[in-house]
């Protein structure tokens, strides 16, 4: 007997797409965890680690990548999901953000060797840290998304998620804060960094700043997916 | 006529032959919801299945195959004038139903045992009208079927609308106020096993008329039961071809529906299971053969609806109604053609 002979009806379960949504999220975090260590690394002058740091999280990019294909590919025009498949489409988008701009940042840093001042590496390190911060709060929030569904998004569970969402964005708003301060501290030492060097930490501060920005989006349109349901 | 008879055989064959297929498809797919959710191991399954058909089959199971065997097309009427009509007739709608689902199942294709013999059945009484001259159309009970084609149609949206109250209400009064909702998926787990012999009992109540409809008729034709009472040693040979057929190839279905749905939760299970075995048994007791598959795929998509599924693919549903029009004009023709040939021959 082949082991084909089957008529089932069951392929009317989809295969859900918000657990690889989850493994994307922490995707992003695994990166921006990394290019903690190579900011520091790069602090240290320890180059060779920046590099390989660099590798690697272009890497777990990469993988972000496949997951986001993923998921697209799970969500055809005949699945029936809990929420609005494009709203959950655009929350994607930004989400995936988080990797990418980790990614720019990891391979800005491989591209110049610049001394830094103290008090720059300080704020590079204080910054670095927050951005940490914003992407560890948005990770326990979408951690929430499986309880949210097994209740099928009973109002308490959307209570407690929907008051993650301003803890990111008010993380986020600090990581700004930090990274205004320290674009001022870089034109305060425009000498001793000289044009080169200004113009390198600004887009490296851009760059950083983007990431904490992806986040606090992506929470944005998560909120708007869980809200327009 | 006795037992030994080459046609009664073949049919009691054929029969047996559609039960296996039944057990090993469709109660399969029933069944697949429980091991899909973790609520039971397939052993479990596969005897509990077993127990709750059988008794289904036996104890439910004859106000359907009644209708089958002589609500749709009257047979005491060809009876009167001739029961080898009816016996062989009995031969060429339980193969023709063989044969196509046979065919759908090498190509994977949703189709319902319940159609294929409602329409193999119905092929015959058409192609009797051709041989005998006091037989006419109008003796074909037109309304009984436009009932039976009626409730196919109906029997998924209640059990969406069913599922959709109960996992609603589910979700209202415990998923939202309880602490840990995975606790409650724990306690669900029990009462799914509840709901999955409700499941078995109903499916047995109303499917064993697809494997022992046509046999019944025959065996009354043949004078070798007593016509108007379907015996239980037929339906119990039914249900018992119907765990046979579970025992031996519907482990593996469940097995491979098992691994695909692992996304069903307890509470989703049993409010799906609970419904489709509630409608199935409620047509059982109305006489009307339904699809039980067709109805679990109602009662999924209504647990969709209610918010309780992650993803629910509706394509299957284009492709359900696709064989569900192919199915009833093919498994007619196919009768009606294998009643000819036979007659011919004979």
């Amino acid at each position: 007997m082949p082991t084909k002979y089957i008529r089932s009806v069951l392929g009317i379960f989809g295969e859900s797409p918000f657990k690889p949504v989850h493994t994307h999220a922490e995707k992003g975090g695994e990166a921006v965890r990394k290019l903690k260590e190579a900011v520091d690394a790069y602090c240290n002058k320890e180059y060779i680690t920046v590099s390989t740091l660099d590798t690697e999280i272009s890497g777990i990019e990469y993988e972000a990548d496949i997951i986001k294909q993923t998921i697209r590919k799970l969500i055809p025009s005949s699945m029936m999901l809990p929420v609005d498949p494009n709203d959950l489409l655009s929350f994607l988008k930004p989400q995936d953000s988080i990797a990418d701009n980790a990614h720019h940042t990891a391979h800005w840093l491989t591209l110049r060797e610049t001394v830094l001042p103290l008090e720059i590496q300080q704020g590079l390190l204080e910054l670095m840290e927050r951005i940490v911060k914003t992407v560890d709060a948005y990770e326990d929030m979408v951690d929430d998304i499986a309880k949210l569904l097994e209740t099928s998004f009973s109002k308490k569970e959307i209570k407690q998620i929907l008051k993650k969402v301003p803890i990111v964005e008010e993380l986020e708003h600090e990581v700004d804060i930090t990274k205004k301060q320290l674009q001022q501290k870089v034109f305060k030492y425009e000498d001793e960094l000289g044009g080169t060097g200004v113009f390198y930490m600004i887009s490296l501060l851009r760059d950083m700043g983007n990431i904490a920005d992806s986040a606090s989006k992506a929470a944005d349109r998560l909120r708007t997916m869980i809200l327009r349901r | 006529m006795d037992f030994f008879n080459p046609i009664i055989l073949a049919v009691l064959i054929a029969g047996l032959y559609m039960a296996w297929n039944i057990g090993a498809n469709d109660l399969a797919n029933s069944m697949g919801t429980s091991v899909g959710s973790g609520a039971l191991s397939i052993k479990q399954v596969v005897i509990i299945a077993g127990v709750l058909e059988v008794i289904g089959a036996v104890f439910f199971g004859d106000r359907v195959t009644t209708r089958i065997a002589k609500g749709i097309v009257p047979i005491e009427d060809i009876i009167a004038i001739n029961p080898d009509i009816v016996i062989i007739g009995a031969l060429a709608a339980i193969l023709a139903a063989g044969f196509w689902i046979t065919f759908a199942t090498f190509f994977h294709m949703p189709v319902s045992t319940t159609h294929s013999i409602v329409g193999a059945v119905t092929g015959f009484g058409l192609v009797a009208t051709l041989y005998l001259d006091n037989f006419g159309l109008d003796q074909i009970k037109w309304d009984i079927l436009a009932k039976i084609v009626a409730s196919w149609l109906t029997s998924p949206l209640i059990g969406a609308a069913l599922a959709f109250i109960i996992f609603s209400l589910i979700r209202i009064l415990l998923l939202a106020r309880v602490d840990d909702p995975y606790k409650l998926e724990t306690k669900f787990g029990y009462l799914q096993i509840l709901s999955a012999c409700f499941v078995a009992f109903a499916h047995g109540s109303n499917d064993v008329a697809n494997a022992v409809g046509p046999l019944s008729a025959a065996l009354a034709a043949a004078e070798l039961t007593p016509f108007g009472v379907i015996p239980d040693w037929v339906l119990l040979l039914g249900g018992i071809g119907i765990v046979i057929g579970l025992a031996t190839w519907g482990w593996r279905v469940i097995e491979t529906v098992g691994k695909g749905i692992t996304e069903l939760t307890p509470t989703r299970g049993f409010s799906a299971e609970f419904a489709t075995a509630v409608v199935v048994f409620g047509h059982s007791y109305s006489s009307l053969p339904i699809s039980t598959t067709h109805t679990l795929v109602g009662a999924v998509v209504g647990v969709g609806l209610a918010g309780g599924l992650a993803a629910v693919d509706l394509s299957v549903i284009r492709k359900i109604i696709i064989s569900w029009v192919i199915t009833v004009p093919v498994a007619a023709l196919t009768s009606g053609v294998i009643f000819a040939v036979i007659m011919r021959l004979l």
